[in-house]
């Protein structure tokens, strides 16, 4: 079910001083996709999804679910959270202690009233489909992490909710169980084609996941879009920055020429993908480290050619991290492990336009 | 939502302000009035009158030496201990516990009257046995003076004393005493100029809780302090209101007045003192195990000394109660004394209609007491822990209040209030003193049970589909249960033994079982008092041995 959410703020008051959580959000949540709010701790992400599920009341604006307005400031709506139908899996999981893995999942149907035989046989099937068939009578509390993590998205699923939400449930998980549960996940997310919203600062997390990505900071929506769309072609500085390790360099635009935009910076003059960027305007050149690929000998053909020498190799297992120095500007690059180069070496290298990518300052 | 928890937060203030500010503001009135019939003409006669009795001056110098003398005895007796347990690789480590928490389970009183019934100069078994002995005239010891006081009472504190400050010392970052050894500090050198100066927060707080708390100590003061003519500050209110036809509860709320100024300071200090003692003990805890002193030939020795201390502790008192109850006078235990041996008392007490009314009312006390100090502390703990507003500040600072307050001056002001009301002389009026005084103790388990409910398990229920109701019924009085029954278990052993309040607003009628006692002991009846104590013991015993048991099954659970 689509979610829409207008103008929504929500303000806390600390010390005399007004924190502006959310700040006039405007957003409209696809049906059906998985969808993360992805920002650095502080952007009110974790806010947004407590406002959606009614934990939390915004101060201003209006939150639809469906064809439901489920909050209202104007209309003066607001729905408890346990009238609005929702699952939710919480970063801490938030399994009861004093109950078993069964009653942890039957407990949303047993508020509802549901009939005892269709309770077993509902439970069963989710427990299945999480692959946790067996565990009914265990103590919840006694599993690892990552079944903990199960149980919490069976409960989440069992009553058949209008919309799932995450808030970081992968981030009390270690690095090896966070990246396995994060393909489950993905698995069981995409066979529902229920709608999902999903809260994380994790960007590899947000792009491995999502069908659709919204990036905050600052209690702010800066740019929402698929993951390809915001990993190479982000129209904010931010967002490139945040979304992974770019190389960002000052450049002032020059001219439009064969449908790429052309600007001067620290490593001369470059074609980037194409901008409506007004001539002389200043804008931020971003380019990923793994697309720049330096060689020794002799340059090849073709345009934005760049020389520069290597500073200085870090080897890092899957690749060496090195830094070219070219003119005053110094670029990360990321090179293939069996690559016959050191330190001290004058290289070269061509940018593919489309690599080019001309964010705002 | 919010409103009803605006409403509620200030609904508590409103009763526990009643039943803690109330008390003090009607000693304060109390202290400017005439005469508990001439309530409300102001007067400063009552303090002219108290602080210009020259008895006064004696009682303020004895007050002073006892309960410094307590305090610098139990915080010494408890650093050594401490040291001796976390530090050195002693024998039976085991035993350190049981110092720390089965002298609890003993009421002071009765352990008073143990000492008392070991060391009186006329019949004390110990003189008895001395004398005896070595062909004595006189009594070798006479515990009623104000060494006997401090021993006792000091004894009486040691475990308080022993809490604060093990905790403190076995997280001591032990690389601070090393760097001190590398640095060319020889091991007294370092102890002085770095043991202790870290732990001196912790020091300081066991030995300022040591002065408040016998500051308001009755049991010692009057079972060992008055037959030795040895007045205190609480004795001393305690005769003002209690002998003669003439009480004068103007005077006593007047004497009152600064013992619970001295308290509330006191009490503001120690709670400065734990909140740096904690901030020290974060700073080193790394979850270093200190290194172990070898304490080579000492080690047999000193723990001799520990388990002797164990005995005085814990065996002696107890036996020397359960001894006397049996034999008909005070005897020396030989062939012929267990030979008189008899149910005697035992019977005597549990066919003597006042003693079976003390036991009634305190049971009655203990467990209605219990319930609704409980109830009330679900609510408040709640509030603290859940409700972060500045009203819910207010009503946190309110419910901690009544810890500093000496029960024998509040039980004066509770005095001034239920003297107007039909309260007074009822049962009610006990009731409502002991809740007022003892909430802190219910607050704290309840408010550590909150802090364990994350509110995501809450708000979980919440977005289940589950009502506020529901989630109460079934996510969250479950999970508080643990809190709820070791709150009511120390609740009701607090209330079953219960003096100091009890010593002022008990009545005919509304006798108590520590009132039982003194009355015993002011008549001299030790065989009766001791069957009485006996039974004190096994039902405040069974209530700890209860929380225990409760405490561990649940422990698991919650994890």
């Amino acid at each position: 079910m689509e979610i829409r959410i207008r103008g929504v703020s929500r303000f806390y008051y600390a010390e005399g001083k007004t924190i502006k959580a959310l700040d006039d959000v405007n957003l409209v949540i696809p049906a059906n996709r998985i969808f993360t709010l992805l920002g650095p701790s502080g952007s009110g992400k974790t806010t947004l999804l407590r406002c959606i599920v009614g934990l939390e009341m915004p101060d201003t604006g209006e939150i639809s679910i469906g064809n439901e307005i489920v909050w209202s400031k104007e209309k003066n709506i607001s729905v408890p959270p346990e009238k609005r139908g929702l699952g939710m899996v919480f970063q801490t999981y938030a399994i009861w202690p004093h109950m078993n893995v069964f009653d942890n999942v039957a407990y949303p149907l047993q508020v509802r009233g549901t009939a005892k035989d269709a309770i077993a046989q509902r439970v069963a099937e989710t427990l299945r489909f999480v692959q946790l068939e067996g565990f009914e009578r265990r103590p919840a509390t006694k599993l690892s992490g990552g079944q903990q993590q199960r149980v919490a998205l069976a409960r989440a699923l069992v009553a058949a909710p209008k919309v799932i939400l995450f808030d970081e449930p992968l981030s009390n998980l270690d690095a090896k169980l966070r990246e396995e549960t994060r393909k489950e996940l993905r698995t069981f997310l995409g066979r529902l084609g229920i709608t999902a919203v999903y809260v994380t600062h994790d960007r590899v997390e947000a792009l491995a996941l999502s069908d659709e990505i919204a990036v905050m900071r600052a209690g702010r929506i800066v740019e929402t879009g698929t993951p390809k769309k915001i990993y190479f072609d982000a129209d904010h500085r931010f967002v490139a920055d945040f979304i992974g390790r770019a190389n960002l360099v000052k450049a002032t635009v020059q001219a439009e020429e064969g449908g790429c935009t052309v600007v001067d910076c620290g490593l001369g003059r470059i074609a980037c993908q194409h901008r409506n960027l007004a001539v002389d305007s200043e804008a931020t050149l971003c380019i990923r480290p793994e697309f720049i690929h330096p060689a020794k000998g002799a340059a090849p053909e073709g345009g934005n050619r760049i020389d520069g020498r290597i500073e200085s190799m870090v080897f890092i297992g899957e690749a060496y991290e090195a830094e070219i120095r070219v003119g005053t500007e110094l670029l990360l690059a990321k090179i293939d492990p069996d690559a016959q180069l050191e330190e001290g070496d004058a290289v070269n290298f061509t940018l593919d336009p489309a690599h080019c990518l001309l964010v705002a300052i | 939502m919010g409103n009803a928890r605006t409403r509620l937060t200030w609904i508590l203030i409103l009763i526990v302000g009643a039943l803690t500010v109330f008390p003090v503001l009607m000693l304060v009135l109390g202290s400017f009035s005439e005469g508990l019939t001439a309530f409300g003409h102001f007067t400063v006669d009552k303090y002219v009158e108290a602080y210009t009795d020259p008895a006064f001056f004696e009682v303020i110098a004895n007050t002073a030496v006892f309960v410094l003398g307590t305090s610098l005895l139990s915080t010494l007796l408890a650093l050594v201990l401490a040291y001796l347990n976390t530090r050195t690789d002693i024998p039976f480590k085991g035993l350190f516990r049981v110092i720390s928490i089965v002298p609890m389970m003993i009421p002071h009183l009765l352990f008073a009257v143990s000492w008392a019934l070991l060391l009186n100069p006329s019949n004390g078994l110990i003189n008895l046995v001395l004398k005896q002995t070595f062909g004595l005239d006189g009594a070798p010891f006479n515990i009623y003076s104000l060494w006997g006081m401090i021993l006792v009472e000091g004894l009486l504190e040691l475990p308080i004393a022993y809490l604060i400050i093990a905790p403190a010392m076995s997280s001591f970052d032990v690389a601070l005493e090393e760097s001190s050894r590398v640095c060319g500090a020889g091991t007294w050198r370092t102890l002085l100029r770095v043991t202790l100066p870290v732990l001196r927060p912790a020091i300081l707080a066991a030995f300022t809780l040591g002065i408040v708390r016998s500051l308001a100590s009755f049991a010692v003061p009057s079972m060992i302090g008055m037959p030795g003519r040895v007045q205190v500050l609480a004795t001393h209110l305690y005769t003002m209101i209690s002998t003669g036809f003439a009480t004068d509860y103007g005077k006593a709320a007047a004497v009152g007045m600064s013992v619970l100024v001295a308290s509330v300071t006191l009490i503001v200090v120690y709670r400065a003192l734990t909140a740096e003692s904690e901030k020290f003990v974060t700073v080193s805890s790394r979850g270093f195990r200190p290194t172990v002193i070898a304490l080579g030939r000492a080690r047999l020795p000193l723990f001799g000394l520990v388990a002797l201390l164990s005995f005085a502790l814990i065996v002696l008192p107890v036996a020397v109660l359960l001894y006397t109850s049996f034999v008909p006078y005070s005897m020396v235990p030989s062939a012929r004394a267990f030979s008189l041996m008899s149910l005697r008392h035992w019977t005597t007490v549990l066919e003597d209609p006042i003693s079976l009314l003390a036991l009634k009312n305190s049971l009655f006390l203990a467990v209605v007491g219990a319930t609704l100090g409980v109830a009330l502390s679900v609510f408040v703990a709640y509030v603290i822990v859940k409700v972060k507003t500045r009203a819910a500040g207010i009503l946190e600072s309110l419910s901690y209040l009544s810890f500093s307050f000496p029960g024998i001056v509040i039980g004066v002001g509770f005095m001034w209030f239920f003297v107007q009301t039909p309260l007074y002389a009822t049962i009610w009026a006990l009731l409502l003193g002991y809740i007022a005084t003892y909430l802190p103790y219910g607050i704290r388990p309840m408010s550590s049970a909150f802090i364990q409910i994350h509110s995501h398990l809450e708000e979980s229920s919440l977005v289940c589909g589950a009502s506020p109701l529901v989630t109460m019924r079934r996510i969250i009085v479950p999970l508080l249960i643990p809190g709820i029954v070791s709150g009511w278990i120390l609740l009701a052993s607090m209330f079953i033994r219960e003096l100091t309040l009890s010593v002022v607003l008990s009545r005919p009628g509304t006798e108590v079982l520590a009132v039982q006692i003194l009355r015993y002991s002011e008549d001299g009846l030790w065989g009766r008092l001791s069957a009485l104590g006996m039974v004190m013991i096994m039902i405040s015993t069974m209530l700890v041995v209860l929380a225990t048991l409760v405490g561990n099954r649940f422990k698991i659970a919650s994890e």
